[in-house]
């Protein structure tokens, strides 16, 4: 029982995390209609320049404030040399982030290395929780996680740029004839998306280990919150990361993980079957 | 000259080319360079697998390495396990695939676009993780090999078998060249125009009174069956199957070679998979992190030549049709059809 | 011939609590050519959308040629004889003019012919060549469709629609959009084609379907107000005040 609460427990904190990346898709996803392939390795840069903050200066913490800015401005570098010049052909993004993540995953390789590394969470020592020893380091990524998601929602509601954003998305040709700069929001967005991916990397690298192929699992990952939360969704995505999760660690206390994954694949599945439009869609649309 | 007539030429200096290669390579270029042909095309296969779904009808399939790898899995399991023969082993490889496409596919073709792109990783991902973890059929990660079956045998001392590089050469592009064949032909059947139908104009199509689902299916069904071909032939080539080409990796990059060689072209699937496939040989030995600059080309051909490189020789062979030939008026040959 | 050829029995479709069609009858007689007119939003396009099988009915039944079509899906009924044109143009803008048409004319051959030439399949090329003679779009029979003048797209519309043969063809608003000449032309198109074919057209231009309609059909918020000859809608008080008023210019 202790490890299904553990593993369950473990579930969340994966899920609020992925969570966090996938809104970074989403908003990408969805605004720019791109289907960003190397979306899983911004999550994995933010690792690695984690690890490169902790390097040099010895200090974690600084990383939760210098990554995202990094991602950030990673992520406009990118928007203006590779997804503007493809707008509008969804096709085309598929074939070009592809392009982008072998980059990145290869850059990575060549400087940082091919050896997975473990980082030391900065809080260690654990925490009595539903009978069990926890972890504090995870309870505090996941209070960080939804703070950030917390932020986000604040952002694309409270704000110019956010109100912006939802504009954008809802109906470009008469955003951009409201005066909206939809070319600047896109940019952004994409730079964004970045951001709060390389968040999800810091956040995660002391759970996870700093490798330059973390990327290919968490994607698809992403993908299925995205989809089974329902497109455009962002509260579905969060809910739907979370309980993919969530299922997921469940079902790997009772039998191994790859069996656990296999578990959540095809109940992915039967959602999709079932509410091609996410679960949390109405019967009809 | 008329594009139609310069697309034939460019086809049958392709078609001799490939037929004399393991004489012609040698000569220029080091002789692993004809298994190197060889295994290009057979890889060409899955990227045309994703052509016939993307360039043709319309749906982009991040799920052919599940395909490929119940062709592959068939062949393997097929002679290691259940002591098969040649033909039997690719027989069951093909028929696995093509059976697998049926069921993956009944369930998929009701969803489009993302939808459908997203279910096809999902369908192939289980599968990849059943074969990583049902190791004692499969090998799991490590593969699983098996030593090759002759292909005929007449009385005692006389063999043909793959195990010979001449005959294992020709094998693969009879077999490559027999799907292209059957892809051709389809293409330019009523079916082969409902295909386009459907990709350009779903709704319109269903109102015309074609069955959207059935063609999809079919589609989808022919794809399974070319992908299955590829993975049964690579096992033969490799001698070997394992469940890291069922990733969804290896799918993307069929993606990738179909689009980069122009989607909608029959032959685009052949120039993008060779070109990476050169670009992997040539630079991998230059730099090891060669990758960057494949990645870097991947992005700048998407940038600027949109339609693949099938789109930039349709257009070339057009004008130089036009040059060579001011006053014939029209005849704009094949282009994206 | 005559007698009804659509029989459309209580018909209603809900969107969520909103209902577009709130229970209609109408019947279309056959040899006549029929109107739909109304308001926007008074659930023509709705209707169309329903009969033809791309929305499922909420309620109510709908026979064509006297066969129950309600839960028919959509090619189905096409195969029975029902073509349609959309409100906003729908043809293939990847194939060019004739292979639009051709396509159209095969799926009454079947499609289902892999190891067949597409250039030897006789009465689809017949048929097609013959259309484009009809439409005069011969000289851009090799055209892309996605390349054509609007007035064009929705003559090509038309002829698609025609190639399957149909025997009853709903227009979905055909000449909207359209300058005066092409309207001309694609109105004597129509009354050409409505002495052999069933028509029910959806249009907004009043004067038009004045001089072209045996029978109107008056809509308005997902229901059917009146319907008679021109003269007696033109008669029609309730009309008159609910949509022919001052306010329609």
């Amino acid at each position: 029982m202790e490890l299904v609460i553990a593993l369950g427990m473990n579930g969340i904190v994966w899920g609020l995390i992925i969570a966090l990346i996938a809104l970074g898709l989403s908003i990408i996803f969805g605004l720019l209609d791109i289907i960003n392939i190397a979306h899983g390795d911004f999550f994995m840069v933010g690792t690695v320049m984690a690890w490169f903050v902790f390097e040099t200066t010895g200090n974690y913490w600084l990383a939760f404030a210098i990554v995202p800015v990094l991602g950030f401005a990673l992520g406009a570098l990118i928007e203006y040399t590779v997804i503007q010049p493809i707008k509008n052909a969804a096709a085309l993004s598929i074939v070009a982030t592809f392009g982008l993540s072998i980059i990145l995953q290869e850059g990575v390789r060549a400087t940082y290395g091919a050896a997975p590394t473990r980082l030391t969470a900065p809080i260690e020592g654990t925490l009595p929780l539903f009978g069990l020893e926890y972890e504090i380091y995870r309870l505090f990524a996941a209070l960080v996680s939804i703070a950030a998601i917390g932020c986000f929602f604040l952002f694309l509601h409270r704000t110019k740029l956010g109100t912006w954003m939802r504009a954008v998305r809802f109906d470009p040709e008469t955003a951009t004839a409201m005066g909206i700069p939809a070319r600047r929001v896109y940019l952004v967005t994409f730079a964004i998306g970045f951001a709060m991916a390389a968040l999800g990397g810091v956040v995660a690298g002391p759970i996870t280990t700093v490798d330059f192929q973390a990327g290919v699992d968490v994607l698809p990952f992403c993908f299925m919150a995205v989809i089974i939360g329902g497109l455009g969704n962002m509260g579905g995505t969060v809910a739907a990361a979370v309980m993919l999760a969530f299922f997921e660690g469940v079902m790997a206390s009772f039998t191994d993980p790859t069996m656990a994954r296999i578990g959540s694949l095809c109940l992915m599945s039967l959602v999709l079957m079932v509410r091609p439009h996410g679960i949390f869609s109405g019967a009809t649309r | 000259m008329t594009a139609a007539a310069i697309n034939r030429l460019g086809l049958a200096v392709f078609a001799l080319f490939t037929l004399a290669a393991p004489w012609l390579l040698p000569l220029v270029v080091d002789g692993f360079w004809v298994d190197i042909y060889s295994e290009m095309l057979i890889w060409s296969l899955l990227a045309a697998s994703v052509n016939l779904l993307f360039g043709y009808v319309g749906l982009l399939s991040f799920g052919q390495a599940l395909f490929f790898g119940m062709g592959m899995y068939g062949v393997a399991i097929g002679v290691a396990k259940l002591g098969l023969g040649f033909w039997p082993a690719f027989g069951l490889g093909v028929v696995l695939a093509t059976a697998m496409a049926a069921v993956a596919g009944a369930l998929a073709v009701r969803l489009t676009w993302h939808y459908f792109a997203i279910i096809t990783v999902v369908f192939s991902l289980i599968f990849y993780f059943t074969a990583l973890s049902w190791k004692p059929l499969t090998g799991g990660d490590d593969g699983l090999s098996f030593s090759m079956p002759p292909m005929l045998a007449l009385g005692d001392d006389w063999e043909l078998s793959l195990t010979d590089s001449t005959v294992q050469y020709y094998f693969i592009i009879l077999v490559v060249g027999a799907c292209y064949a059957l892809m051709g032909v389809i293409l330019k059947s009523p079916l082969g125009w409902a295909f386009r139908t459907v990709r350009e104009n779903a709704t319109r199509a269903s109102l015309i009174g074609l069955n959207v689902y059935l063609i999809r299916l079919t589609a989808f069904i022919a794809a399974g069956f070319i992908a299955g071909v590829a993975g049964a032939l690579f096992a033969f080539f490799g001698r070997y199957a394992s469940a890291s080409y069922m990733f969804y990796h290896v799918s993307g990059e069929a993606v990738v070679w179909a689009i980069i060689g122009g989607a909608g072209t029959l032959l685009g699937p052949v120039v993008g998979t060779s070109l990476l496939i050169v670009l992997r040989e040539e630079l991998s030995h230059a730099w090891e992190h060669y990758l960057i600059l494949v990645g870097v080309i991947v992005i700048l051909v998407v940038i600027f030549a949109p339609r693949g490189l099938g789109g930039v020789w349709h257009a070339l062979v057009r004008r130089v049709a036009r040059a060579a030939d001011e006053d014939a008026g029209g005849g704009d040959g094949e282009g994206r059809s | 011939m005559s007698g009804p050829i659509l029989e459309i029995a209580d018909v209603e479709k809900h969107f969520g609590g909103l209902a577009a069609l709130g229970g209609v009858n109408a019947t279309v007689e056959s040899g006549r050519l029929t109107a739909i007119i109304g308001p926007n939003g008074a659930g023509k396009t709705t209707l169309f959308n329903v009969v033809t099988g791309i929305l499922a009915p909420s309620a109510g039944t709908i026979r064509f040629l006297g066969r129950d079509i309600t839960r028919s899906s959509v090619h189905e009924i096409s195969r029975l004889g029902l073509a349609r044109t959309l409100q906003i143009k729908s043809v293939f803008h990847g194939l060019t003019v004739r292979e639009n048409l051709w396509i159209a004319a095969q799926s009454r051959e079947g499609v289902f012919k892999p190891f067949a030439n597409a250039k030897t399949c006789r009465r689809a090329n017949e048929q097609a060549d013959a259309l484009l003679e009809e439409l005069a779009l011969t000289r851009l029979a090799s055209q892309q469709a996605a390349n054509l003048s609007y007035g064009d797209v929705a003559l090509l519309e038309i002829g698609i629609a025609l190639a399957t043969e149909p025997k009853l063809l709903l227009l979905d608003e055909p000449i909207c959009g359209m300058g005066p000449a092409e309207t001309e032309r694609t109105v004597e198109k129509i009354r050409e084609l409505s002495k052999r074919i069933d028509i029910v057209i959806i249009e907004h231009d009043i004067e038009v379907v004045f001089d072209i309609s045996d029978d109107i059909i008056v809509m308005a918020l997902g229901r059917v107000l009146a319907r008679g000859t021109p003269a007696e809608i033109s008669e029609n008080a309730e009309v008159r005040s609910a949509y022919l008023g001052d306010d329609d210019a």
